[in-house]
């Protein structure tokens, strides 16, 4: 399968096009930034990864960025990740309209412009592809100070619903995997008794395994999970 | 340019077992007329922009074969 993951530089992104890559399939990444890590991958898996950067903060050019420039009409793409996201941090009281606007553009705008992309080549070579984002748990739990980031992965998990419901016939599928919290950049400015308090929320007691949320996608994506669409799947550690 | 406009249709009409239409009018309507449902228009829509690297959706609907002819021809 040929697969297109936003936010592939590292983090889940990284791990997701990891375990694409060794079960065979073609993963094009997008990100801003070329890292090390990413290198590395595309040294052990010639010619079957492919990487853009591209900024993901401009909703309006990822016809001409993503597929034209990149995933052109020539690629039968099977499935989209839509991964990339960023955090802004703050209690709503200090909410700057600025910054709301900037995540809303990278954490919903960009990837619905993609998902309309990612369906009309579908449409094109007439497949049913897989379309998968990531949320985060703290959509459904609440925490102080992720009001405008959780909302972002709000928006997306309706937008996901009825992509299911609106494509289904055609036998695209959207899902979303929801993970708990992970030991990823994204969460790198808390601190380690924030992250205790955390942690004690979930079932398991720990971290949720990067690994497993890399892995689920790469199950929703597959043909294994036909039946799967308009679902959000928690990978959590069972948040409660 | 309209001849391929055509063969996409009949294309699209040939998968929901209606008959080809031997060619099209500027006021032919694209529903009703053509027997296209929103879902057909997003596959003429990926299909045109395929062969003429125009979205004819881009600035709002197209009821008619005239609007497409006049929206490839911009």
């Amino acid at each position: 399968m040929n697969i297109l993951v936003t936010g592939c530089s590292r983090g889940v992104g990284l791990k997701i096009c990891e375990v694409l890559l060794a079960q065979g399939h073609t993963v094009y990444g997008v990100a801003r930034s070329y890292t090390d890590e990413f290198k590395g991958l595309e040294a052990a898996y010639p010619g079957r990864l492919f990487f853009k950067s591209i900024d993901l903060a401009s909703s309006g050019n990822v016809r001409e960025t993503v597929f034209k420039e990149f995933i052109t009409n020539k690629v039968q793409l099977d499935g989209f990740v839509n991964n990339a996201a960023m955090a802004y941090d703050d209690i709503i009281t200090n909410l700057n309209v600025e910054r709301l606007e900037e995540m809303f553009a990278v954490n919903v705008f960009t990837p619905m412009m993609l998902t309309k992309y990612a369906i009309r080549h579908m449409l094109l070579h007439k497949n049913k592809g897989s379309i998968v984002h990531i949320s985060s748990i703290s959509a459904h739990t609440g925490y102080k100070g992720l009001a405008m980031y959780a909302s972002s992965k709000g928006a997306l998990e309706a937008f996901s619903k009825n992509t299911a419901r609106e494509w289904g016939a055609l036998g695209i599928r959207s899902n979303v995997v929801v993970p708990g919290f992970m030991e990823t950049a994204m969460s790198a400015t808390l601190t380690d008794d924030q992250k205790d308090r955390i942690y004690k929320r979930t079932s398991l007691k720990a971290a949720t395994s990067v690994e497993s949320v890399a892995e689920t996608v790469a199950f929703l994506l597959s043909e294994k999970a036909v039946s799967i669409t308009g679902q959000n799947i928690n990978v959590d550690n069972g948040t409660i | 340019m309209e001849q391929k406009v055509l063969e996409i249709i009949n294309n699209i009409r040939a998968t929901k077992d209606l008959a080809p239409v031997a060619s099209l009018g500027n006021e032919d309507r694209l529903r009703d007329d053509l027997g296209l449902t929103s879902f057909d228009l997003a596959e003429l829509t990926v299909n045109i922009e395929a062969e003429f690297d125009i979205d004819i959706f881009e600035d709002g609907l197209v009821n008619t074969v005239g609007e497409i002819y006049e929206k490839l021809q911009k």
